[in-house]
């Protein structure tokens, strides 16, 4: 049963890990083509890999990235698109109705799709490292050492699947693409606001940490936030009706607590950076207009259609 | 074996959709559902397949939830004429799901259909017109092998000739009593001399469950030319009017006893013949008033 269930998702969605791992791979060629174009036309002898690779610390400079910034992104987009295509392309009556229970369905799509990640991830730091061994020039050494590796690929792999965690979800309980999009970028984005506030929050209670720590500090609540994403969702799946395809949200019944939500958030984000009340009235009132017209819209709009037709 | 609907109702958006429909369907039946556009008929669809999580009721499969054991949604078949995955897919590709899905899945019967409706495996789905969809659907339906087979408007942009080849297949299908067909229909000349038995849809409720076997076996068509304008009583108390033209009638007698037989010959009619029943006559006579027939076409 579960080998035919392994079988239909991958046969479903092999087409998109191949496209995203084809990309990755293509995007990280092009970063190693720059620093091989730039070493080029260096010519003093030196090591592309400083000595902090031996320490337990994450590795990241302009030469080179034990794990490359396009992994977040390639976690993310999977997590978006693997959720959202099975919407939009109708695939979900098929897998509703398939003899498969929903909860076996979700935990099989999440576990294929994080080994794909992973897999993806893999290759991509594999065939990285793989032409900077063959194509560096004789005078720019390479050598890696697996502290720093493991740490960076640790770190970073926490907060991919935090990434992929959230786009899984959003894609999950809301029913429009476009809004989709919008949302999950900028709540990504909103999320350097946080690190700031967590950040701060430390060094005001004396525990100040260092950029080693605070990684190890995002990396954690990244993994918790996943976890409870993803179990959330597991609770999510088996209720979902398929006749609010095309709403923003799929859960009528989330369309209030994510307005609060959203008018907390917002507002603690600008009142704590902006540090400042004008600030935060500002926020809070914005954030509710535009949150009720985000949510409410098609009714909105409705009667607002129906208005200008009456006149 | 026998597929049991109990108490299936749906809500959306707060307004009731379907409410409180309830059915038994066995293998060798072929059932249509009838009723106006937008009564529920695909929403009843949907939810007996769990698309749509039903308000409330249940989809028993051999006295077994199909929200509780999921395999058993295997023995049901549906297609989604509105809103399915196919689209992206090549016709040959399409074996490759269902093959997983419906482990009795015919290829080769699959294959073979395709080439006898012309059908170019190759052909993206998409760009099919809207009878090869339809045609394709049916083909994918036919080669399940699943027991229980749920058409949404199967007819639906298909050509008299292969709506006649589809209605013989789906016939073919049910002669062993191993599968049974559920079609829905707005038309009911498309389900004539298919269907054993009707659902009717009204408000979002079934209102009727006709075996037409009995139905038929009591009812009459008659043409007839009286010899003034006047319509008799014998007429205006069991008769249902099809058709008026000066003296000629044309009436569906639902309820036909040898008494009624002479009350008629006793008006001496100058033409009195019977004419072959149809299924819309049936629902003419029976229906005319109470469940919007009328407006179905």
């Amino acid at each position: 049963m579960q080998k035919q269930l392994n079988k239909l998702i991958w046969r479903r969605h092999r087409r998109l890990f191949g496209l995203i791992g084809g990309l990755s791979l293509l995007v990280a060629l092009s970063n190693v083509v720059v620093v091989l174009h730039t070493l080029s036309n260096e010519n003093n002898v030196h090591e592309l890999v400083s000595n902090k690779i031996n320490q337990w610390q994450i590795y990241d400079t302009n030469e080179f990235s034990a794990y490359s910034f396009w992994l977040y992104f390639a976690f993310w987009m999977l997590g978006f698109v693997l959720m959202n295509t099975d919407l939009k392309d109708n695939f979900n009556q098929f897998l509703f109705s398939s003899g498969f229970t929903r909860r076996r369905v979700y935990w099989t799509k999440l576990g294929m799709g994080l080994g794909a990640a992973i897999v993806v991830a893999a290759l991509t730091i594999a065939f990285q490292c793989g032409i900077f061994w063959v194509s560096l020039p004789a005078s720019v050494g390479f050598h890696l050492a697996w502290p720093g590796l493991l740490t960076s690929w640790a770190s970073g792999l926490a907060c991919s699947i935090g990434f992929f965690a959230i786009c899984w979800f959003a894609a999950l309980i809301i029913g429009q693409t476009g809004a989709l999009a919008i949302t999950v970028i900028g709540f990504s984005l909103s999320l350097t606001g946080v690190m700031n506030i967590v950040e701060s929050i430390f060094g005001k209670t004396g525990m100040g940490l260092n950029s080693t720590q605070f990684s190890w500090l995002w990396a954690g609540i990244s993994l918790v936030a996943a976890l409870i994403l993803f179990v959330w969702g597991a609770y999510l799946y088996p209720r979902l009706s398929l006749e609010h395809n095309g709403e923003y949200l799929l859960f009528p019944g989330l369309k209030v607590p994510v307005y609060i939500v959203f008018v907390v958030y917002v507002t603690f984000l600008n009142a704590w950076n902006a540090a400042d009340g004008t600030s935060a009235v500002i926020a809070f009132l914005v954030s509710v207009a535009f949150g009720y017209f985000w949510l409410w819209r098609p009714s909105i709009m409705a009667k607002w259609h129906e208005r200008r037709s009456r006149s | 074996m026998t597929l049991e609907v109990k108490a299936l109702s749906k809500q959306i958006n707060g307004q009731s959709i379907i409410d409180d429909i309830s059915f038994k369907w066995a293998p060798g039946e072929i059932i249509g559902l009838v009723g106006r556009n937008g009564v529920g008929k695909t929403t009843l669809f949907r939810t007996m397949m769990n698309h749509y999580v039903p308000d409330h009721g249940e989809v028993v499969v051999d006295d077994q939830n199909l929200a509780q054991v999921s395999v058993k949604q295997r023995e049901v078949f549906f297609l989604d004429t509105q809103y399915n995955f196919l689209s992206n897919y090549s016709l040959k590709e399409l074996p490759d799901f269902f093959g997983i899905v419906y482990p009795q899945f015919d290829r080769q019967r699959y294959t073979e259909l395709l080439r006898h409706f012309d059908l170019n495996a190759g052909s993206q789905y998409r760009r099919l017109s809207k009878g090869m969809r339809a045609l394709v659907n049916v083909i994918l339906a036919l080669t399940s092998n699943a027991t229980y087979l749920i058409l949404d408007e199967p007819f639906d942009g298909l050509d008299v000739i292969v709506r006649e080849n589809i209605a013989t297949m789906v016939i073919d299908e049910v002669a062993d009593q191993q599968k049974g067909f559920l079609i829905s229909s707005h038309d009911l000349n498309e389900l004539d001399g298919l269907s054993d038995r009707v659902l009717l849809l009204k408000e979002s409720k079934l209102v009727h469950d006709y075996n037409l076997e009995d139905v038929r076996a009591s009812a009459k068509k008659i043409q007839l030319v009286l010899r003034d304008k006047t319509i008799p009583d014998v007429l205006k108390a069991h008769s249902q009017l099809i058709r008026v033209s000066g003296r000629v009638l044309v009436v569906v007698i639902t309820d036909y006893t040898d008494a009624i037989d002479q009350q008629l010959r006793a008006l001496d009619p100058v033409l009195l013949e019977e004419l072959p029943l149809t299924l819309e006559d049936l629902f003419r006579a029976n229906l005319a008033h109470d469940t919007g027939y009328q407006l179905l076409k």
